[in-house]
Order: structure tokens, then C-alpha cells, then sequence
């Protein structure tokens, strides 16, 4: 396992460290906040889940990666875009290890950061969803996008390989 | 039946997320939507005249397009503006950019109507757009990795970029995404960076000042019978029963001249980017404008038929697929073919790949000619090389001359960001059984260039003279070298090799110009060391074999100068590397094989001008013009002759006759500007460098001038506009320090530097090599 540090700079970081300084302050662990996801904004991920999002980060920490995570609560449905990113020192070899967890039924995802692969990642309660690899020199990435219902009639499983190939070219681009 | 499948049409992409999901698509998908029924109607035939009921229909659409486009802009500005850093002011949204949009406020991005509506019937365009570069102007690593080195930088951030986006992602930009916390949603146009509704909603230009110097208007995709623009997308019945109305609203004639083409491919470093000054970013405009190809410009060593930028660059061919803006079958190519590899690369668009390198390849850009040798302890050259008879022996030590013209390229080789493209010369010299003798311009096993190698690069640095090697414009404060070969203009590269000692028949010479786009340091700093090689394409090449004993004439090969253009093209060399004599000798091998050739002797005599020998340029430029007495170009060089002279009146004849012959002459506008304004003829010299002005709005002398002459009339606020911009676009006398001390820091690069260099294995006086391997 290589190295694994806080992966925001500029702005964002400034942003995050005063949030984690507020939250410190008021004994709150872990500490999330809104609208700071410094790889996809919430009106982007408010468009690709059908719906006003409400978005949270949390810092990466020690041995864990840094998370967004947006969800749209609907009537029928929640649906959720999670990114996770990580900056490791062989970020290929822990790719490649993500990717086993992929199983078989995964795809190359051409043009996306360095290298990346789309598979489904439907959970065992009936949800579904769709999960892209990939990574940016040496950062790595996941995106799941995912709805807790199965047949979705906004986010079927054609929509959300759509959607997930915009989010992850958003999410790549800005770790570029 | 036609009415129903528009409409689908229209539904399917109206309806749900169609935007997302367009944008969505993996880059290799290229297909475009399913055509519309459709037949054009004969040439010639006159407009549909419509019914009362239909013109009310148009009516009543284009009421609620316009209350529609106005609410949804209303209600985009009140999400957008409250948020958002007005760095530079209220009135400046889109600054460092230039970019202006009609109505108020920033502009929603829903209001442009997407690529796939255009494709509905323009799917050979589309089709070609998603793959060029303009549809990737954003999304590129090679593009975003620049841009967020400038958001993150802890001096800049977010709003500077509006500099930079404001060409590659002008939605983005006039919809007011680019600040802290954006409220857009991004996903609707980042993917499709300069998408159909872009070019084709620019109303105006905005001079050729760059930096995207035009005026948005709403987009409109038709307009009503009175000329009276309709926002947004509307029923395609409506295109298809009016396209000259569809023609008014999308087609202007700007969209076919260069100048269009100037608002983006001409770019300076503003000081509201850099904190420091105005610094000339590129301009391929103003290169094209002093080429041949403009014709606009007297100066040029040789002429050819006018072309624009979209003669080259949007070539008409026969489309492959429908597309009813066709004429003929043939459609303008909207995929601007150019020496971008990269892009089509990285998404595997290998139709476009193959065609850029076709393109790199075919046209005759670039004439690689292996002029001459000279042996050691000689000062004898001997050439033209396939003309020239010689001998050769084993242990000679051999300088080669090659020549490389930039022919047919209407800007000069490297264009635009020279920084991090990458085009060099290949020197080898392998013996009969194909052994290595020599070899400059060859890439290390790392993908690096030999750093030794003739690239026809520049090198800006920083206030410390460090290299910007990762694009960091806004870093640049001078420019240790810019060895780019400018449009018409040619260079000579000197290399030095020994003939083996055991050489026994003939050795081969090549020269190649290669190219590849991004220089391999570049390509490190967006995906790290481990991404695949970027292709390399061989732009031009010549190879001569050189025999050990007699060497006697050769046939020319197909795509060789003739003698004249060769002489001509070292004579052009060598007066740019500062080499006077050489120069006029080689010039004057042209008087000799061309004896009734004007612009021969103008090229002696302009040699002698820079040269300050003014009696013998004298009689060179006489005798061009007792050749060709309306030749404008002699007749400038007369024009300057006179005035040393003090011959006015004659230096005044000159100088206008050629402004008449070519108004868009900056030198000749220049020149009779400075005369009219040493004679005090105020009103006169205000005429010439306001002219001039339009021409280069960056020209120093139209700066300088028209500050005192505006002063002198009484506009006091007009001159200090101009003495403003003289001061900020006047070169930095600090900054040339600066390169000096990269070039102390790199003495491989520093011979570069120097126009006057030579390429050798041989030892030098400090050991080792002095170039090459």
C-alpha cells in the first residue's frame, strides 16, 4: 500500500480546512460540508441525478480517501453520486485491485483521466447502480452512481452509463 | 408525415435529460441523430411565401421564444450573479477574456441550442465537429491540466481563467460558471467545448485584438420575415420551409475571413492575467496577414493565389453523409484540420488522427533541401548539391548545409503555443551498409528530444529565468529564444560530421522535419511518466547520398526547388542569421540564373539596407525597378532609400503608390506615416497610422505617433488612451535579463539561441561533443 494523502489544493483546500475547523470547534467527527467537492460542483450533480442534490465532503484521512457524496431524495426513489479519491503512490497497482472487486462484467472506459473501467454496482437491497474506475496520474478515482430503485424510470441502467461517463469526465478533468 | 418526424425529432430532444445524455456519450460514438425527410428545393427557387396563418403561427412562436429566452435568462442571472466574483468589476464579467454577449447579465446555457439539434440535418458537420478540435476545446487533459494549474494558483484562482475559457469554453464563461462555488451545471457544455451555437451566434467582431474579440448574440437558429432574430431552438419545419431565414440567423459573411478566425488564433497576456504588462501571446491572424497568402502584404519574397485561414484549414469535400448545407455534395470540412495529434489520440478518433497526419503530410508546407557541404580547411561551398560536381575522401570532415523553407504554410512553423508543440529537424548520416555516422534530432529512450536537436520551439521563462515548462502563461516575462520559421521565410541548419576512415562507397544524408504534439516534458506533466508515445509525424524530408571519390550532377526529384528558389531560399537565411555578405553572394546566384528577375536585385538591396550600405542597395533597388517599375516591393525599399537621401517628394511618390497597390500594407501605412509627420503634415500622418491601426491594433509606432498627434489636436484623452497601450505593449528592457539567465543555466539550449550556430560531433575546444551524438 503506498502513501496516502489529502488530496485537495487551491481554494478547495482553503475551504476545507476552515470547515474542518469549524467542526473541530463544535466536537462534530466526521465532519462533512456542503457544496465544497472540489471535483464536481452540486448543480452538475443535481442535473445527473434528475433532481436538487445536497452534497457533503469529507477530507481524506488516514488510510481513507476523500469522499463527495450528493443525494436527490425523491418520492419514488433516492439516487446517489459518490466520489471517492485517493492519491497513491502506485496508483495503477491499486487500480488494478480496485478493479477485482469489479468483477468480469466490467468495460474499459476509453478517454477518461489516465486509464479507467465502468462495471455495475447494484447493491443487494434491489438498488441500482453503475461504478467508474479510473485515475489521474496519481490519484485514484471512484464514482458511483446509484439508485435504490431497480427499475428506474429516469436512471435505467442506460442512463446511468451515460450520466456516469459525464460525471467521471468532470471528475477527471478537474483532477487533471 | 414530414410535420410527425420533425416533431419526434424535436421531442426526443427536448424532452427529459437529452442534454446530459448527449453529453454523456463515450467520445467514440460519433453517430449523429437519424436524418429529417428532406429535399432541397431546385437553385433558384424563390422563398416560401406564407399564408396569413402561418405567419401568425411564427408570430405567436416567436412571442413565447422570446418570453421564454428572457425568463429563463432572468431567472439565470438571479442564481448566478449574487455568487459571483466580479474580480474585475460589474461592467467586466468575462475580463481577462474580451468576449461580450447582447442583453443582460450572463447568459443561461440552455439558450444555445445543442449540437444534436444541428445534427439533425447537418450530420456530416457534426460528425466531423465531435471529433475536431473545437468540440474538444475544454475537455482535453491537455487543455484542463493547464487551466487548473491556473485556478489553483494561489495568486490567481477560478475568475483569471475566464482568459482562457473564454475561447475554449465561451458558454461556460458567458453563463457565469466561472467562479467560486458555480451554480451551473457544467455537465450541459464542458463536453462540447466550442459547440455550433458559438461560432455561428457571433454578431460582431471586435477589431483583431484576440483573446475572443466578438459580441455574442442570443442564439438564434431563424429568423422571422422581418429579420427579427427568434431565441433558441425551434420545429425543424420551420428551417425547412424558410432556410434562407435559417441562412440570415446562423450564416454571416465574417464567419468566411480570417478576422473571424483572429478572435481566437491571435491571444496576448493581459495585465489584468499577469499583474505585470501586455505580452504577445501568439497571433497565426497576423502571421497570415504578412504572408504571401494574405496579399495584403508587399514585402513577401515570393507571391501566391489569396487564402484564407478556411481555405486551408476547411477545405470543401465531398460529404459522406447528409447534410443540407452541402453545395454540390461538397461541404466546408468542420473539422479544421491542423497538427493537433493529441486530441483525436487520447479519444481514439482515428479517422481524425489519420487525417491530420494526411494533412501534416500533404501540402507541400515545408521544402527540406540539402543545399551544400564545405570540407574542412575550405571556405569553398560547394552547391547547389545535385547541380555542383565534388569529390569526397575517406577522414574529411564534412559541414552540411540544409535549408528548410516554410513554403506553403500561411503562419509560421511552430504556430500558436510553441511552447508546447514540438517540431525539430532528424540529421542522420548513415555509410553503405546503413551504420549510424551521425545523428541529430533523435528521441532518448525516455520519449525526450535530443536537447541538441534544431526544434523550431521558443523557450519563455519566468521573472527568475526559469523555463515555463508546463504553461503557466501567466509566469512569462520574456522569451530566452524563438527559433520558429515564419511564413515564406526560410533557415539554414549547419551540421558537422567526419567521413569515416574506413568509408568506402557512399554515405546517405537525411534531413526530416518531424512534429509532434506535445513535447514529451509537457505530456510528463499531465499524465506522468507511464502514458503511451504520442505520434510523431514526419512532416518533409530529403535524403542525398554522398559518394566517397567524384560526385557529379543528379537529377532533380519531383518535389525539389529549382537552382534560382534554392539560392534564393539560403540568401533569405542567411540574412535572417545575420550573415550579410553570404547573403547577397547567394542572392546574387539568383541575378545570375534569373538575370531579368526584379525581386533579385530588391533582395540584394534590401540585404544592404540592414547591412547600412546604402550606395550599393541603391543600385540594386534602381535596377529592380528599371525591371518592374510598379514593383511594390522595390518601390518601399526606394521609399527608404529616398528618405536617407532627403528626396521627399520622391520617398512620398513611393510610399503612397504602394499603400494604393496594398492598403493593408502595415510597413508601407507605417513608413509614409513617419514621412508625413517628420514633414509636420499632422492631418496627413493621422490618416496613415489611424489605418495602420485598424491593421494592428498592437503596432508600437501607431501607438507612439498617434498619442502626440491627438495631443497636438487637442484630445487629450485619446492620447493618453494611446501613450497607455505604447507603455503596457512596449517590450520590457528588463526582461531580456531574464533569458540570460535560463541560457547561462542551459548551455545546450543557449547555442540555439544564437541564429548563427552549428550542429556537431566533433570535439570542442572543452571536449566532448558539441551536438549531436
Amino acid at each position: 500500500m503506498g502513501d496516502r494523502r489529502a488530496n485537495r489544493t487551491g481554494p478547495a483546500r482553503g475551504l476545507a480546512t476552515a470547515a474542518l475547523g469549524l467542526c473541530l470547534l463544535f466536537g462534530i467527527t466526521p465532519c462533512d460540508a456542503a457544496n465544497n467537492c472540489a471535483w464536481i460542483n452540486e448543480a452538475t450533480a443535481s442535473g445527473l441525478l434528475g433532481g436538487d442534490a445536497v452534497g457533503s465532503f469529507t477530507e481524506a484521512a488516514a488510510e481513507q480517501p476523500a469522499v463527495c457524496t450528493f443525494v436527490n431524495r425523491g418520492e419514488a426513489a433516492t439516487h446517489t453520486l459518490r466520489i471517492t479519491v485517493e492519491s497513491i503512490s502506485d496508483a495503477h497497482a491499486r487500480l488494478a485491485t480496485l478493479a477485482q472487486a469489479c468483477g468480469t462484467d466490467q468495460a474499459a472506459l476509453p478517454a477518461i483521466g489516465n486509464e479507467a473501467l465502468v462495471c455495475a454496482a447494484d447493491d443487494r437491497k434491489g438498488g441500482l447502480g453503475e461504478r467508474v474506475l479510473g485515475r489521474v496520474r496519481d490519484q485514484v478515482f471512484t464514482i458511483t452512481i446509484s439508485s435504490t430503485l431497480k427499475r428506474d424510470p429516469m436512471l435505467t441502467r442506460e442512463e446511468m452509463k451515460a450520466r456516469i461517463y459525464t460525471a467521471a469526465e468532470q471528475v477527471s478533468g478537474n483532477l487533471f | 408525415m414530414k410535420k410527425k418526424a420533425a416533431l419526434v425529432a424535436m421531442m426526443s430532444l427536448l424532452m427529459g435529460y437529452g442534454a446530459v445524455g448527449r453529453a454523456a456519450q463515450a467520445p467514440a460514438a460519433t453517430q449523429p441523430p437519424s436524418p429529417l425527410a428532406y429535399t432541397p428545393p431546385p437553385k433558384g427557387t424563390p422563398p416560401a411565401v406564407d399564408t396569413p396563418a402561418q405567419r401568425e403561427a411564427l408570430a405567436a412562436l416567436k412571442a413565447k421564444a422570446v418570453q421564454r429566452s428572457e425568463e429563463e435568462r432572468k431567472a439565470h442571472n438571479s442564481m448566478v450573479t449574487p455568487t459571483y466574483n466580479f474580480r474585475y468589476g460589474k461592467g467586466n464579467p468575462y475580463t481577462p477574456g474580451n468576449i461580450q454577449v447582447q442583453g443582460e447579465g450572463f447568459i443561461q446555457p440552455g439558450a444555445f441550442p445543442t449540437a444534436e439539434y444541428c445534427a439533425v440535418c447537418h450530420q456530416e458537420a457534426y460528425s466531423q465537429w465531435r471529433q475536431a478540435l473545437h468540440s474538444n476545446a475544454f475537455r482535453t487533459p491537455f487543455y484542463r491540466t493547464s487551466v487548473n494549474l491556473l485556478i489553483r494558483d494561489k495568486t490567481r484562482g477560478i475568475a483569471f481563467a475566464r482568459h482562457c475559457d473564454s475561447c475554449h469554453n465561451p458558454i461556460g464563461v458567458l453563463g457565469g460558471a466561472l467562479t467560486e462555488d458555480s451554480k451551473v451545471d457544467r455537465a450541459k457544455f464542458d463536453s462540447d467545448g466550442l459547440t455550433c451555437m458559438t461560432c455561428h451566434s457571433v454578431l460582431k467582431l471586435n477589431l483583431t485584438n484576440g483573446n475572443a474579440g466578438v459580441e455574442m448574440g442570443v442564439p438564434s437558429v431563424i429568423v422571422d420575415e422581418n429579420g427579427n432574430r427568434i431565441p433558441g431552438q425551434v420545429p425543424f419545419e420551420q428551417i425547412l420551409r424558410h432556410p434562407e431565414r435559417h441562412s440570415q440567423a446562423v450564416m454571416h459573411d465574417f464567419l468566411h475571413t480570417p478576422e473571424f478566425c483572429a478572435a481566437c488564433h491571435k491571444a496576448n497576456l493581459p495585465d489584468t492575467l499577469n499583474d505585470y504588462k501586455f505580452i504577445r501571446a501568439f497571433t497565426a491572424y497576423d502571421e497570415w496577414q504578412q504572408s504571401k497568402f494574405s496579399q495584403r502584404n508587399p514585402l513577401t519574397f515570393y507571391t501566391a493565389d489569396f487564402t484564407t485561414c478556411q481555405g486551408c484549414h476547411m477545405k470543401r469535400n465531398p460529404n459522406a453523409l447528409p447534410d443540407y448545407g452541402a453545395k454540390n455534395g461538397t461541404f466546408a470540412s468542420h473539422r479544421w484540420l491542423a497538427g493537433n495529434t493529441a486530441v483525436p489520440f487520447y479519444y481514439g478518433f482515428d479517422e481524425q488522427l489519420s487525417k491530420t497526419i494526411a494533412f501534416l503530410r500533404a501540402g507541400n508546407y515545408l521544402n527540406v533541401d540539402i543545399f551544400a557541404i564545405k570540407k574542412a580547411a575550405s571556405d569553398k561551398l560547394i552547391a547547389p548539391l545535385g547541380t555542383a560536381s565534388y569529390s569526397l575522401a575517406p577522414n574529411d570532415t564534412v559541414e552540411a548545409f540544409v535549408v528548410i523553407q516554410n513554403k506553403n504554410i500561411g503562419h509560421s512553423l511552430i504556430p500558436e503555443v510553441r511552447d508546447l508543440y514540438e517540431a525539430w529537424v532528424e540529421f542522420t548520416v548513415k555509410d553503405a551498409e546503413g551504420k549510424e555516422i551521425y545523428h541529430s534530432g533523435f528521441l532518448k529512450p525516455d520519449g525526450m528530444l535530443d536537447p541538441r536537436a534544431h526544434s523550431f520551439t521558443n523557450r519563455p521563462v519566468t521573472d527568475t529565468g526559469e523555463f515555463v515548462d508546463n504553461h503557466k502563461v501567466w509566469t512569462i516575462q520574456s522569451v530566452a529564444y524563438d527559433n520558429s520559421v515564419q511564413a515564406g521565410r526560410s533557415v539554414l541548419v549547419r551540421y558537422q560530421f567526419r567521413m569515416p576512415a574506413e568509408a568506402r562507397g557512399a554515405v546517405t544524408v537525411t534531413a526530416r522535419v518531424n512534429y509532434r504534439h506535445l513535447r514529451q516534458s509537457y505530456l510528463n506533466n499531465i499524465f506522468g511518466k507511464d502514458h503511451p508515445a504520442y505520434p510523431v509525424v514526419e512532416i518533409a524530408s530529403r535524403s542525398r547520398v554522398l559518394k566517397i571519390g567524384e560526385n557529379t550532377p543528379e537529377a532533380a526529384e519531383p518535389g525539389d526547388n529549382p537552382d534560382w528558389m534554392r539560392w534564393n531560399n539560403l540568401g533569405i537565411a542567411l540574412l535572417d542569421q545575420f550573415q550579410y555578405q553570404e547573403s547577397i553572394d547567394a542572392f546574387s546566384e539568383v541575378i545570375k540564373l534569373r538575370p531579368l528577375y526584379a525581386d533579385a536585385y530588391t533582395n540584394v538591396g534590401l540585404t544592404e539596407i540592414v547591412w547600412e550600405k546604402y550606395s550599393s542597395a541603391r543600385r540594386a533597388i534602381r535596377r529592380a525597378l528599371s525591371l518592374d517599375p510598379n514593383n511594390a516591393r522595390a518601390l518601399y525599399y526606394d521609399g527608404l532609400l529616398q528618405r536617407r537621401e532627403g528626396n521627399t517628394e520622391q520617398e512620398i511618390a513611393d510610399f503612397r503608390k504602394v499603400v494604393e497597390m496594398f492598403p493593408q500594407s502595415r510597413d508601407a501605412r507605417r513608413e509614409l506615416g513617419i514621412t508625413y509627420y517628420q514633414q509636420n503634415d499632422n492631418p496627413a500622418a493621422l490618416e496613415q497610422f489611424e489605418a495602420l491601426q485598424q491593421i494592428d491594433p498592437d503596432d508600437l509606432t501607431a501607438h507612439y505617433n498617434l498619442s502626440i498627434l491627438y495631443r497636438r489636436m487637442g484630445k487629450p484623452k485619446e492620447a493618453a488612451e494611446q501613450q497607455s497601450m505604447f507603455v503596457d505593449k512596449k517590450a520590457d528592457p528588463g526582461a531580456p535579463t531574464y533569458s540570460l539567465n535560463y541560457l547561462r543555466e542551459h548551455p545546450e539550449i543557449s547555442t540555439e539561441s544564437i541564429p548563427w550556430h552549428l550542429h556537431s560531433d566533433m570535439e570542442s575546444n572543452a571536449g566532448g561533443p558539441q551536438n549531436g551524438r
